[in-house]
């Protein structure tokens, strides 16, 4: 492989430019015209992939929208469940036939605290 | 070099061919992509987009206990499991499983439905979440489940009547449920997205929609659920003891028109609605029956004279039994307090003529005459609002009818008998309306079965609404509440808790027919109120039958002192000072 070496000598990149390369390298093998459609076609191809991939990640977050909703509804179902039983709990049906309720007494007298 | 093709070669027609196929491809991609371009985007979002409705909940129904709100309709998704016989292929395991986990939820014969040459057949209804996990553990295939809302009440049967039910089709019919439907029902929310072939939304597509669902209002209820147990169960037990087949009462608070009870005997459990044979166990006879308001009208009238200044308690007037009235003799019932007496005494033993007497004085002394019935037609009818629909939030109720003066009916002959509360038609929650204004100092409430709705910051508390401050004097209220406690004290002393503020009518009302009046069927009817300093209640009962007569003091009274009674240790009173 060989190269050409060009080297510049501008005042203006020996003041700014201090710490670049100031060596340009140029290929020597020349791209056909084939070679340059597999390029473009590969990269084409590539682009597409990550067009695909994309697309696919966001109708994927549509499945894992959908999997959340249906968590929170059971759950939420779940919660109508519990709170229907906690109602059921202490209704007074329930209530007066508890233990507590048994062992109560109607007071015989009233007093009242001025 | 160049190549040439040779003319009519084989390789020249060939290429020939090739491009006039091209050409056709060509042709009939223009057209559909082109020329046809609209009409084939529309049906490919047919095929993929679907719009989902997202149901609103709804909304729950409150009932207060003491000074919190409690749930006393809620909603629970229950699951209705079906089956595509064509499909399954584990019957005796389905069998097995639907037995051990359904139990009573199973239909009838669910065994047979297996076998049926059909694609869908039901196989238990109203399952838990619970329930429906367990079968979904066994992944049958060709058995699936369907989420169903349904209500669900705690309380059971308590305050049936009040809460109405919601009908097969989804809709709120009969009491709350039946008023408030459209409140209750909220507003459905939308989804429209392109699915996959599962029909699972997907995030893509730039026409989705999503409108979110408003779900229905939940109302919190005057009626205290403690006060609403004792009158129900006070009500089955007068039932029993006076055989009536139909007994209610109201309680409200007469200073702000809130109903804090409203029951029927006999009623129903919302729940199993479609148990009910007789439909008319759906109605609230409290406010959909119109009836003969009886003496306990006499209340209204006293005020209503006294108010115009006419006559007071301790005014006399000259009783004989007997009133003439036009063409007609008005007689009383209880025959014997006669002579020079008291419209105290009258309003103690529910005498007539008294009260023909004060209809009398608010003409020229001896006659009914078109400025009394006006008088009496404007306190009756404007002031107390009887026989006009009250506007309380329940379904079907029904508005009465006072006949006005400036109608055919509205004679002489009518208003007396308006004066002792024949021939006029009114409900018992105009009658509680009515009679919390005589009570309270002349505030009329609007009657109200919501204390305000639920929020996510608790109760939002709606005020109590005046209709109209000076429906009669403070005087006058102050007077004839001091007619009913002594009426009520004399008359039956002993029956309340001593050191309480109770005083009340009795009333037997006739009962209309179509040629007159029954001979054999009264209405028993009670209205009173309790207190300490001043009235905190007022009760209104009333027992009925048919074939069977009831008194106001025999049969409806027991019931009021029983519950009135009962209030007085529930709101914690304090003797009076």
């Amino acid at each position: 492989m060989s190269y050409q070496q060009n080297t510049y000598y501008s005042r203006r990149q020996q003041n700014w430019s201090r710490n670049q390369n100031t060596t340009r390298f140029v290929s020597a093998i020349k791209l056909g015209p084939v070679a340059h459609t597999i390029l473009i076609a590969l990269m084409i191809t590539v682009l597409g992939l990550i067009y695909l991939t994309q697309a696919t990640r966001t109708s994927g977050y549509g499945y894992e929208a959908q999997q959340i909703d249906e968590q929170i509804s059971q759950l939420n179902e779940e919660k109508a469940d519990l709170e229907i039983e906690k109602a059921r709990l202490t209704a007074l049906d329930t209530l007066k036939n508890s233990n507590v309720a048994r062992e109560m007494t109607t007071p015989v007298s009233t007093e009242y605290v001025e | 070099m160049k190549l040439e093709l040779q003319k009519g070669s084989r390789t020249r027609i060939l290429a020939a061919a090739v491009l006039l196929i091209a050409a056709i491809f060509i042709g009939r991609l223009f057209y559909l992509q082109i020329i046809q371009h609209n009409h084939y985007v529309e049906a490919a979002r047919a095929e993929q987009e679907k719009r989902f409705i997202i149901p609103a909940s709804r909304g729950e129904i409150y009932a207060m206990n003491g000074e919190d709100p409690i749930r006393l309709v809620m909603n629970q998704t229950v699951y209705t499991v079906f089956a595509d016989p064509a499909t399954i292929s584990e019957k005796d395991e389905i069998v097995k499983t639907l037995r051990e986990v359904a139990g009573g939820n199973v239909r009838t014969g669910f065994e047979d439905l297996l076998d049926k040459d059909t694609r869908y057949e039901v196989l238990a209804t109203k399952l838990t979440t619970v329930q429906r996990d367990k079968i979904k553990e066994k992944n049958f295939y060709g058995i699936g489940f369907q989420a169903v809302s349904q209500r669900v009440y705690p309380e059971g049967q308590l305050a049936g009547q009040v809460l109405g039910f919601v009908n097969a089709e989804g809709q709120g019919v009969y009491g709350l449920e039946g008023y408030m439907n459209d409140e209750l029902s909220g507003t459905d929310g939308l989804l429209q997205a392109v699915t996959d072939v599962r029909d699972v939304p997907l995030t893509i597509g730039k026409d989705n929609i999503r409108v979110e669902p408003q779900d229905g209002k939940s109302p919190v209820l005057s009626i205290d659920r403690n006060v609403q147990a004792k009158v129900e169960q006070a009500l089955a037990e007068g039932a029993e003891k006076t055989g009536a087949t139909d007994v209610s009462a109201v309680v409200m608070d007469p200073n702000t028109g809130r109903v804090m009870a409203m029951a029927n005997y006999p009623t129903y459990n919302p729940a199993e609605f479609n148990k009910v044979s007789d439909v008319a166990l759906f109605n609230n006879n409290t406010i959909s029956k119109p009836y003969e308001a009886g003496s306990v009208i006499k209340s209204f009238m006293m005020a209503t004279a006294a108010d115009k200044n006419v006559a007071h308690a301790n005014d006399t007037f000259n009783n004989t039994d007997y009133i003439q009235v036009a063409d007609r003799t008005i007689s009383n019932a209880y025959k014997g307090v006669t002579g020079t007496i008291t419209f105290q005494t009258a309003m103690q033993w529910s005498l007539n003529t008294g009260f023909v007497t004060l209809a009398q004085r608010l003409g020229d002394g001896q006659n009914i005459t078109q400025g009394a019935r006006q008088t009496m037609y404007e306190y009756y009818h404007d002031r107390f609002r009887l026989g006009q629909a009250t506007g309380i939030q329940l379904a079907n109720e029904a508005s009465g009818r006072i006949i006005s003066p400036d109608e055919e009916g509205g004679n002489a002959v009518r208003y007396s008998n308006m004066s002792f509360g024949q021939g006029m038609d009114v409900t018992m929650v105009q009658m509680a309306s009515g009679f919390s204004a005589l009570v309270n100092g002349g505030t009329y409430y609007q009657p109200t079965v919501i204390n305000g709705y639920m929020t996510d910051d608790g109760m939002k508390a709606e005020a109590a609404k005046v209709l109209q401050d000076d429906v009669i004097s403070d005087s006058t209220s102050a007077e004839v509440v001091e007619m009913l406690r002594t009426a009520r004290q004399t008359g039956f002393p002993g029956i309340d808790k001593a050191g309480y503020l109770t005083g009340g009518k009795t009333g037997t009302s006739q009962v209309p027919t179509s040629t007159g009046y029954s001979e054999t069927d009264t209405i028993g009817s009670y209205l009173g109120f309790g207190g300490s300093d001043r009235p905190e209640y007022v009760i209104i009962v009333q027992v009925s039958a048919e074939g069977k007569a009831y008194g106001g003091s025999t049969d409806a009274m027991p019931i009021f002192t029983d519950i009135s009674n009962w209030m007085i240790d529930y709101l914690k009173l304090r003797p009076k000072s």
